[in-house]
């Protein structure tokens, strides 16, 4: 830990106020999504505890029924949207969080068998990369969501939304995993320690694995930030498009989609905060990448 | 006595990193008379090429020009180098591949600048591009001809015909052989040569190559660590040397006298310094076995316009 | 150059009968023919006759010929909803989605272009620094938040400009277009900007970097040294030789473009090809979802195809080496 301190890495970070504002953000917001049950004063995603009386409060004002106030207001459903924001934050974080996962482990397992072994396998797996890069990333996701709502049988489609969704992102981000990891891996397995290694009787699984998978993890680390932002706007996106998480469990996408429809009645703040918050978390999240990135790796740009 | 065409005085370029300034060129005074070559010999990182680009304004940022004047025929130019540019100096690189615009045919990029500096027709600009080309010993039936269709050599002709569509009274060419094949470089320095004197243009070589220096260069300025060590005339500075460093540099040289293929050739010992971490006193007294406590401590000025090192302190004394 | 016409014309059939593959694959497996076509009600028998009729029986093989030949001819049977054929719908929808896609290529390439060049000239003014940094806020902004938050300002505050659908259509017999009514152009200028905005960032950013990586060349120290103005310098010389990435990825973001609309027709009701696919999505209506990737796969391939071919036009360098290497 005391190594950390001393190091560059973190002599740049106190340099930067950017990447310090950025990060505080992303740490404030990460933390106020997993304690939102102690924070938020009501649970959103509990029709028991929803009052349609309270519905449309606007942000501090008494509600004119039950002169309930609430400090963001709330949705047509009564919902206090302080709270609500809280636990979409929660499904908007782990969607992106999974969905990043997923693709990383994917693309790093998939670019790594690409460069070490190369040949036939490599070359099927970059043409199906290529291919896929072609399209945008969010296109991909909406497919492969629309094939597995086609394949999954219809009583089961509500419950497995989310895994769905998280599947749809993870699949349509990998492939910048595995065209940075093919091609460190090609050039570290160049380098004499991997010779060495070969020489001393390990097996390719070993080498690929303890020699050749750390010396990648810098702009793998780099890229899993980015797509991280990417990850939640997808679910925002999709969400907002009423293809991604229920209703009853709005995530920032579906609540700006409800927002959207009562911005011409006047009540902004129902649109407003999960914009903002949203905004914030993507913002951040780009920003503090953009600087891992020039501090990681200056060649990436 | 003759006026200088161009008059340095005192230039220091400067590099600003973070929180200190380190200096690159270091109050530099240097004339070109009408009509001579002046070499600029040194090591990479002596200043060279840097004093070359400030000449033109062509220095960018974090580098600045931080003290001294730059007069051509009596008038400041420091203060808008771009109303010299081509038509009084011009420059010419050391990489001929990459000096060219790979889009433009030869002859665009040519008319382009005689039409910059000449306010003449397209058909008049096509006649003395042509002309130039074949100046410089290319066809000039390949004037539309892309840069990539030539040779390495055949570019650099190429650039000195673009050098010298302006007309300019001064070329300045930074390591303009040292990129091509031995064979041409001899070539392209006689045709340099040669044209200039043609034109009375005068030409500032830089070049780290003392054989160069000898065969091309009237006078020569010898730079070590962005400053001034010695200067004069080719032959005097090559076979009497009055700077320990100019000493070093001339015997580390190989000759191409078969009598010598036996001894050993000379080696400067140690390295010359960053400009970041230049040594108190004279610049060159770590390596230099002559030093004394004097050149730890104080900087030599320039002894009879010819010599900055305490050795020469004493009218005529040498090494 | 004829030969690497035709080796990138191949190169594009095979991407494409990929494409149609996967098209086929969720064609025939996702979706269920037999289901669609007969309703619950019908009988095994008939079921197995119908089987039989369509070809679900053949090798799989015989059923992707059979899939691409229909494709070829604009066949990708019927709707699950509404029973209408795909292609008619497709070819409804698609003046819309087209209008749209390229106004707002035009809005992203024209103004991406023009900033990136001023930025990068002029490196660390008031104006560069506001530009760059609003345009990371652009990228961070979600498309869908985009087109809201111009809605709010511009439809629901100022109440310039309309916020849903096309306006005003006039029909040309075979395309109905809305470049040609005051509403139908009113109705394009938000869409397009939330489009085209997101690209339009990339292709300055774009320029900017290839435009400073262009001015660091020797060939523009030299015409410097020459004296050639500053206009000759960014124009004659650097211009051109950024066009090639940035038509790159122009081009390629023009694909984007396409794709996106998805997500901007639906914040704005536009009624075309994406807003149709989302409700397919939503719907599972299979055969359009599978006609939709085919589209747009198509129109990827052709624009990378465009792109390729272009090169060979701007550059001479490549121009000279393909034809050494036919001959």
């Amino acid at each position: 830990m005391e190594r950390f301190f001393r190091s560059d890495f973190f002599y740049h970070f106190r340099h930067a106020p950017v990447a310090i504002v950025s990060f505080v953000t992303i740490i404030l917001i990460i933390l106020a999504a997993i304690f939102a049950n102690f924070i938020a004063p009501t649970n959103p995603f509990d029709p028991a505890s929803l009052n349609l009386m309270n519905g449309f409060t606007p942000p501090l004002e008494a509600n004119e029924f039950t002169g309930e106030r609430f400090l963001l207001g709330t949705d047509d459903q009564g919902r206090d949207l302080f709270s609500t924001i809280l636990y979409g934050l929660r499904i908007s974080l782990f969607v992106g969080l999974m969905a990043v996962l997923l693709a990383m482990v994917m693309g790093v397992l998939l670019g790594l068998i690409a460069g070490f072994l190369g040949g036939w396998i490599d070359s099927v797996i970059m043409r199906f990369a290529d291919i896929q890069m072609t399209f945008p990333s969010i296109l991909v996701a909406m497919l492969i969501y629309g094939v597995a709502r086609g394949i999954l049988p219809p009583e089961v489609r509500y419950e497995m939304s989310i895994v769905v969704l998280i599947i749809s992102i993870g699949l349509s981000e990998w492939v910048p995993f595995a065209r940075t990891v093919r091609g460190s891996t090609l050039v570290e397995k160049e380098k004499e320690y991997v010779t060495a290694a070969k020489m001393i009787g390990l097996t390719r699984q070993q080498i690929m694995l303890r020699h050749i998978l750390p010396n990648v993890l810098s702009p793998v680390l780099v890229i899993a930030t980015i797509t991280f932002a990417l990850a939640i706007i997808a679910e925002a996106t999709l969400s907002f498009l009423g293809v991604g998480v229920p209703s009853t469990k709005p995530s920032l996408g579906t609540l700006i989609r409800i927002g959207q429809d009562f911005l011409f009645s006047g009540e902004w703040w129902i649109l407003l905060f999960p914009a903002v918050t949203l905004l914030a978390l993507a913002l951040s999240i780009n920003l503090f990448g953009d600087w891992l990135r020039d501090i990681l790796n200056p060649k990436l740009k | 006595m003759i006026e200088p065409l161009l008059e340095i005085k005192n230039l220091s370029v400067s590099l600003k990193k973070r929180d200190n300034i380190s200096v690159a060129v270091d109050d530099l005074s240097l004339n070109l008379y009408p009509g001579e070559i002046l070499g600029l010999v040194g090591e990479s990182g002596a200043g060279k090429s840097m004093t070359g680009s400030a000449i033109l304004g062509l220095i960018e940022s974090p580098l600045y020009i931080s003290a001294g004047t730059i007069s051509l025929q009596g008038r400041s130019i420091i203060e808008a180098p771009e109303n010299i540019r081509g038509s009084q100096i011009s420059m010419i690189f050391q990489d001929p591949l990459v000096s060219l615009n790979p889009l433009k045919t030869i002859g665009e990029q040519l008319i382009k600048t005689i039409k910059t500096h000449f306010n003449i027709s397209k058909a008049e600009a096509l006649d003395r591009s042509k002309k130039l080309l074949s100046d410089v010993g290319i066809d000039p039936e390949r004037i539309e001809a892309y840069p990539h269709t030539f040779s390495g050599g055949m570019r650099q002709r190429v650039v000195i015909a673009l050098a010298l569509a302006p007309e300019p009274s001064v070329i300045i060419a930074d390591e303009p052989t040292t990129a091509l094949d031995v064979s041409v470089q001899a070539q392209i320095l006689n045709l340099l040569k040669q044209l200039c004197t043609e034109r009375g243009t005068s030409i500032i070589l830089i070049t780290h190559d003392m054989g160069v220096i000898s065969e091309t260069t009237d006078r020569v300025a010898v730079l070590y660590s962005g400053r001034l060590v010695e200067i004069g005339k080719t032959s005097d500075v090559l076979q009497r040397p009055q700077h320990p460093y100019t000493a070093g540099l001339v015997a580390s040289t190989p000759n191409i006298d078969p009598s010598s293929f036996d001894k050993k050739l000379f080696q400067i010992p140690g390295a010359m310094p960053d400009i970041d971490d230049v040594p108190d006193g004279c610049a060159f007294h770590p390596r230099c076995e002559h030093a004394r406590d004097k050149c730890q401590k104080h900087r030599p000025p320039l002894f009879d316009a010819r010599v900055s090192c305490w050795l020469s302190e004493k009218p005529g004394g040498t090494l | 150059m004829t030969f690497i016409i035709l080796n990138r014309l191949f190169q594009a059939v095979l991407v494409l009968l990929f494409v149609a593959l996967i098209s086929f694959l969720i064609f025939r497996f996702v979706g269920n023919p037999v289901e669609n076509l007969m309703g619950q009600e019908a009988t095994l028998a008939q079921r197995a006759a119908l089987e039989e009729a369509l070809g679900l029986n053949d090798p799989i093989h015989i059923q992707y010929f059979d899939f691409l030949w229909k494709a070829v001819r604009f066949d990708f049977g019927n709707s699950y909803r509404g029973a209408l054929p795909v292609a008619e719908l497709i070819a409804s929808r698609l003046p819309a989605t087209l209008e749209l896609a390229l106004t707002s290529a035009l809005f992203a390439v024209i103004f991406g272009v023009f900033m990136g060049i001023y930025t990068a000239i002029n490196r660390g003014s008031v104006i560069t620094n506001f530009i760059l940094s609003s345009s990371l806020i652009g990228v961070s902004l979600p498309t869908f938040l985009i087109g809201i938050l111009l809605i709010w300002l511009f439809s629901v505050e100022l109440n310039w400009l309309p916020s849903f659908g096309r306006g005003e259509v006039v029909d040309l017999g075979w395309w109905k277009t809305g470049f040609l009514s005051e509403s139908g152009l009113k109705s394009l200028v938000l869409p397009a900007i939330t489009l085209g905005l997101y690209q339009m960032t990339l292709i300055m950013r774009l320029t900017r970097s290839e435009m400073l990586e262009v001015l660091r060349q020797d060939y523009i120290r030299l015409a410097r040294a020459l004296g050639l103005s500053n206009k000759a310098v960014y124009f004659f010389h650097a211009l051109p030789n950024i066009l090639i990435p940035v038509i790159t990825i122009g081009g390629l973001q023009l694909g984007s473009v396409i794709a996106f609309a998805i997500i901007t027709e639906t914040v704005f009701q536009w009624p075309g090809v994406g807003l149709l696919f989302i409700n397919a999505v939503y719907f599972v209506d299979i055969p359009v979802m599978s006609a939709y990737l085919l589209l747009v796969g198509f129109a990827f391939v052709l624009i990378n195809l465009i792109v390729d071919l272009s090169y060979f036009f701007i550059d001479p360098r490549l121009r000279d080496s393909e034809l050494k290497d036919e001959a």
